[in-house]
This record gives C-alpha cells, sequence and structure tokens, in this order.
C-alpha cells in the first residue's frame, strides 16, 4: 500500500494502527517484563497508559500530550516525551520500543541496528483485530492480564449494540482535506456495527480516498459525520468542513472526534455508540 | 503600425466577453458528480430546495465566479503593471506581488485573525501586495530595466515564499504545512460564496482604479516628461496602478491562492490586437485572464487526475515555456 505524502497529517492520528503486529524482535522469551518502555507511535502510547505500569513507561510520543488528538492527554502529563528522534531514544536505556509500521522508519530501522527489542504494530481494521492487537501489546509488555480485561471489554461494548437493521441509514464520513473512511477501514467496521451503511465503503479503490463537497452532496447520505473539533487552529483542511454547502444539507449531522476511533483502543466503543444513537434517529 | 491592421475595441471586446461567457458557463457544466443543469437552475429559479439547486448555487457557481474574477484581476493587472513599468515582463506573479498577497493572506488566516473578523483575510492580501507593488516601484522608477525588474522578482518571491512556509510551520494546526501548494499555486476547489462576497468588492474596486488609468498609460508611452506636459499626474497614475493592482491582486490571492503567468501571457497576446497601446489593452486583457483561468480550472477537472492539479500547475505548463521564448526575444532585441 502507498501512502501518498499529503495523507501523513491524518495519519499522525491513525498511524499506529496496528495489527497482526510484527514482531520484529528476536523471538526469545520475554522473561522479564520491560521496564523502560518507549513509545514512538500515538496509539502505542494510548496503549501503554492502559496496559503499562507508569513507572515502566519511559518515554511517549509528544503527540500523546495534546488532547485534540490523544485520548490519554491527561495521564500522560507527567511522562517525558520524545519526538521520534533516534538521539532522544538511545540514551534512554530502552528494553523495550514499540512503534507502527508506518512511522518514524529511519529511527526503527536504526534501533533495529543497534539491536533495541521493538514490537511494531500496525493498523487495526475492525474491533476484533484491535482486540488481537490489545493482547500483542500486552503480552509483549507483561500484562497479559490487563490485555484480556481491556480486549473482552472492547469486544463486549460491541456485542451490546442495538441489532442491525436490514434497511441501513446511508452514512458518509468527511474529515479535513475532504478525506473519507472508505470499506475495509477500522471506521467502516465501526459504522457497520452501528447500524449504518458507508456509501464510501462502496468504492471498493481506496480506504481513504478524498471526496470533493460535490460529491459529498450528490451522495445524498442520510448521516454525515465529521470530525470538526470545534477549537481546531485554522487550516484550509478544517475549511472543507465548514463549506456552506454542507451545512445545507438535509443529512442528520453527527460529530466524532477522529481521537476516538484512530486508534485500536476502548475508545473504539465509544464512537459506535455515538453513531448508533445517530442512526436510530436517522430515517433510512 | 499595426493599428490600421487591428479589429475594433468594440469587437475585440465583445469577442472577449462572449469567450468569458461560453468559459464561465462550460464552467458550470463541469463538474465531479452527474448534475441536470437545467433541471438545478429551474429549481433554483422557483425557490424548490433540491440537492442540484444546492450544488449549483453553493458550488458551482462559486467557482465559475471566482475563476472569471480572478482571472479578470490578473490579467488586468499584468497589463496595468506593464503600462506602467513599461517592460513587458511585469506579471504580478513574477515580480512578487502574489507571493507577498499570499504571505498577507496566510498570516491573517493561520494567525486565526480571519476566524474572528473575515475581513482579515482579503485585507491581509492587500496589504501584502500593496507592500510588494510599493517596493518594486519605489525601486524600478523611470521605466524599468528588465534585469533589475526580474532580480526585484527573485528576492521578493523568494521572501515572501520562505516567510510563509515559516508562518505555516508556527501554526499549531498539522494541516499547515502541507497547505502552502495551495498558496504558493492556487486551486479554486470547494470555494463558495462566502468567498465570493469576501473577495469580490475588493477586487471590483481594483478594477475601478486600474481601468481609470488608461488614458495616462498611453501618454506615458512618449516618456514621463512628455506625459507631464499632457497634464498627467504622474503621482496619481502610480497610486491608481498600485491601489488598484493590490486590491485586485490581494483579494484574489487571498480566496484562490497564487496562480502565476496569467497576468504575463494574456496581456502578451492580446497586445498586437490593440495596436500596442497600453490603454485599450487593459479591458481586453482582463477578459482575456478571465478566459485563460476559467478554461484552465475547468481543464483540471477534466483532466484525470485526482486528486485534482492545483491551477497555478496548468498555467505555469502555459506560461514558464512562453515565459522563456518572451526572454529569449528580448535577449535577441538587445543583441
Amino acid at each position: 500500500m502507498s501512502i501518498p505524502r499529503r495523507r501523513i497529517p491524518s495519519l499522525v492520528l491513525a498511524v499506529a494502527g496496528l495489527v497482526a503486529a510484527s514482531t520484529a524482535a528476536p523471538a526469545q522469551a520475554p522473561v522479564a517484563k520491560p521496564q523502560r518502555i518507549v513509545s514512538l507511535n500515538l496509539c502505542a502510547d494510548e496503549l501503554l497508559v492502559h496496559l503499562a505500569d507508569r513507572d515502566a513507561i519511559a518515554s511517549l510520543t509528544y503527540l500523546a500530550r495534546d488532547a485534540r488528538g490523544s485520548t490519554v492527554a491527561r495521564e500522560a502529563a507527567g511522562i517525558p516525551i520524545n519526538h521520534g528522534l533516534a538521539e532522544e531514544i538511545v540514551p534512554l536505556k530502552p528494553d523495550l520500543v514499540i512503534a507502527g509500521v508506518f512511522t518514524t522508519r529511519n529511527t526503527v530501522s536504526l534501533l533495529k541496528k543497534l539491536g533495541v527489542p521493538l514490537l511494531e504494530i500496525g493498523i487495526a481494521h475492525s474491533p476484533e483485530e484491535a482486540a488481537a492487537q490489545i493482547r500483542t501489546v500486552a503480552e509483549r509488555i507483561g500484562e497479559p492480564a490487563r490485555g484480556e480485561r481491556l480486549a473482552s471489554d472492547l469486544l463486549a461494548d460491541f456485542a451490546r449494540l442495538p441489532p442491525v437493521p436490514a434497511n441501513r441509514p446511508t452514512a458518509v464520513v468527511v474529515r479535513p482535506n475532504g478525506f473519507t473512511a472508505g470499506g475495509g477501514s477500522m471506521v467502516d467496521a465501526v459504522m457497520t456495527r452501528a447500524g449504518l451503511d458507508n456509501i464510501a465503503g462502496r468504492n471498493p479503490a481506496d480506504r481513504m480516498g478524498q471526496l470533493s463537497v460535490e460529491q459529498i452532496v450528490i451522495a445524498r447520505p442520510d448521516v454525515l459525520i465529521t470530525d470538526a473539533e470545534p477549537g481546531a487552529p485554522p487550516s484550509l483542511a478544517q475549511e472543507v468542513l465548514r463549506h456552506p454547502a454542507l451545512a445545507a444539507m438535509p443529512a442528520r449531522k453527527i460529530s466524532v472526534p477522529g481521537r476516538l476511533w484512530a486508534c485500536a483502543g476502548p475508545e473504539l466503543a465509544q464512537a459506535a455508540a455515538i453513531l448508533a444513537a445517530g442512526a436510530r434517529e436517522a430515517k433510512p | 503600425m499595426s493599428r490600421f491592421h487591428a479589429p475594433s475595441q468594440r469587437l475585440l471586446i465583445g469577442s472577449l466577453g462572449a469567450l468569458v461567457l461560453v468559459l464561465f458557463v462550460a464552467s458550470l457544466l463541469i463538474g465531479y458528480a452527474p448534475l441536470d443543469v437545467g433541471g438545478a437552475l429551474s429549481d433554483l429559479i422557483h425557490g424548490r430546495d433540491t440537492l442540484g439547486a444546492l450544488v449549483l448555487l453553493q458550488l458551482r457557481l462559486p467557482r465559475a465566479l471566482l475563476g472569471a474574477a480572478v482571472g479578470f484581476s490578473l490579467g488586468l493587472t499584468g497589463a496595468a503593471m506593464q503600462g506602467l513599468m513599461r517592460n513587458p515582463l511585469a506579471d504580478p506573479g513574477i515580480v512578487g506581488v502574489s507571493g507577498a498577497a499570499a504571505l498577507g493572506a496566510v498570516l491573517a488566516f493561520y494567525s486565526g485573525l480571519a476566524n474572528v473578523f473575515a475581513l482579515a483575510l482579503p485585507l491581509g492580501g492587500l496589504a501584502g501586495a500593496a507592500i510588494a507593488t510599493a517596493l518594486l516601484l519605489a525601486l524600478a522608477r523611470n521605466g524599468t530595466g528588465t534585469s533589475l525588474l526580474i532580480l526585484a522578482g527573485v528576492a521578493l518571491n523568494s521572501l515572501a515564499g520562505a516567510l510563509t512556509a515559516l508562518a505555516l510551520n508556527l501554526s499549531p494546526s498539522p494541516y499547515a504545512t502541507l497547505e502552502i501548494v495551495f498558496w504558493l499555486m492556487g486551486s479554486l476547489a470547494d470555494r463558495s460564496l462566502d468567498h465570493v462576497a469576501l473577495a469580490l468588492p475588493f477586487m471590483a474596486l481594483g478594477w475601478v482604479l486600474m481601468l481609470r488609468i488608461g488614458h495616462g498609460l498611453d501618454a506615458l508611452t512618449l516618456g514621463e516628461d512628455t506625459a507631464a506636459s499632457m497634464g498627467i499626474s504622474l503621482k496619481g497614475l502610480r497610486l491608481s496602478a498600485t491601489g488598484g493592482a493590490a486590491a485586485a491582486v490581494g483579494a484574489s490571492v487571498a480566496v484562490a491562492g497564487a496562480i502565476g503567468f496569467v497576468g504575463l501571457v494574456v496581456p502578451h497576446l492580446l497586445r498586437p490586437l490593440v495596436g500596442h497601446r497600453p490603454g485599450r489593452l487593459l479591458l481586453a486583457s482582463g477578459f482575456g485572464g478571465a478566459a485563460l483561468t476559467l478554461a484552465a480550472d475547468c481543464a483540471v477537472r477534466l483532466a484525470p487526475i485526482r486528486p485534482e492539479l492545483k491551477l497555478g500547475v496548468v498555467t505555469a505548463l502555459i506560461g514558464a515555456p512562453f515565459f522563456l521564448a518572451l526572454l529569449w526575444r528580448l535577449r535577441r532585441e538587445a543583441e
């Protein structure tokens, strides 16, 4: 999968997805719990805050402290941060580094050369893959029980969603810059579980394509999902979400902050609940 | 003189106006989703609130209006600056006026000022363009040497580009840095009627200021002293041209980014058709610029490239070779 450069900002949030974690570290059994864990990825930050002892976290990414993108900004406040640079990481003498498969590649390859134990996490595409990723990370940091609890809570939350009606309301996600969530993505999976029919999901070409405002309006979705953040700093990317043509659409509008469903984590169920409530109120 | 072969001004303006009209309608017809434009138009007229009417009014109309108005501004400004500086290379993009306008607009937009006070966006563009134009005129009095003008353009463009990049890097938005492409190359994608309402009054003010100086520019071809002896106030002429260029280019760039080369190519193509009289060239260049910009904006939507090309990519593909050819000829003439 090639990742056009312009997509990278949304990936800053989405990045750490993780799936079947490809374990790059040598297959040594994790005898002792890692005590100086460094995260190079926002999604890994969130998982570490949920799963690891605070003393075992040596450093999180600077993104973890930004409440707009991070779900653990408050918890991350007292933990040292890094910017994904090898020079920051090496002196920490980490006994485990968790990185995303698409981010900080130069640093990761250098750490590999130095033989630093490394766990790379990919992008989860469904709640089940998210649960698997939670378990993988928990296992690797020596907290399997906590991981099991978090993963099974997540799956239980999804199981409690109302049954999906036969006639689902149509919906489309619009993110800054007009990016949407296509078929096969985590967002698509969460929408489907919440009882929505993702229009963009019918286009098999792309998982995160860009839509023009015109295409969004003409598609006539019953539900329009944006992740417009009220306090976001000004950018042309955000302006798309405030286009008068979108405001004038007869669709029901729901706002889901991107941080809720960018990573494999317990917040996925929260996003699904917001969508399910919106789906009930929208007429298909 | 070629004046005798030139078509009458009325015929030329009439045909250019008709061309703009045709391209304006084409711009309304071209879009990303099939739309029954006739039906949408009748819905709009009868006040029916349909999806088609929404697309036509809120998306296609502002795009076509901005294409015409931004193009008119750039073409007219090119002709006015070339007449004033008596140099065929004075284009708002090449000499750095557009770049400075982009810097002004970027500062107003990313600082959040434009969110509090919407007019800050065009005013920021206007301020940037005004400073650059005034600086150029101060550098280039008394008929401008080509090399000095180009070098001033290089300096202004680099400075404005660097400061724009710096401002975007300092912006707290993670998207800002990538948006430099919009400000440097320009685009009309997903603009709204709000943008039209914001920019059009300033552009219109600029047009009026620049269209008024036709007689003065004609007189200026005889030299400053002769023009002054004919009762032309050089100070007034410069002020009108500078103010007009700043208002028109500043507002254009604030809503559509810096679209290059329109102000270079269009006056040059039309100059023989107006008998090489800078005064008559003004209005003709305005319409010519509108036609070129609308055509380029139709081209970016028709080309099978997604996300769509920036408008400035198309105008540069046409304009930059043109610019080189022009330099080549000037060099030969100098020999």
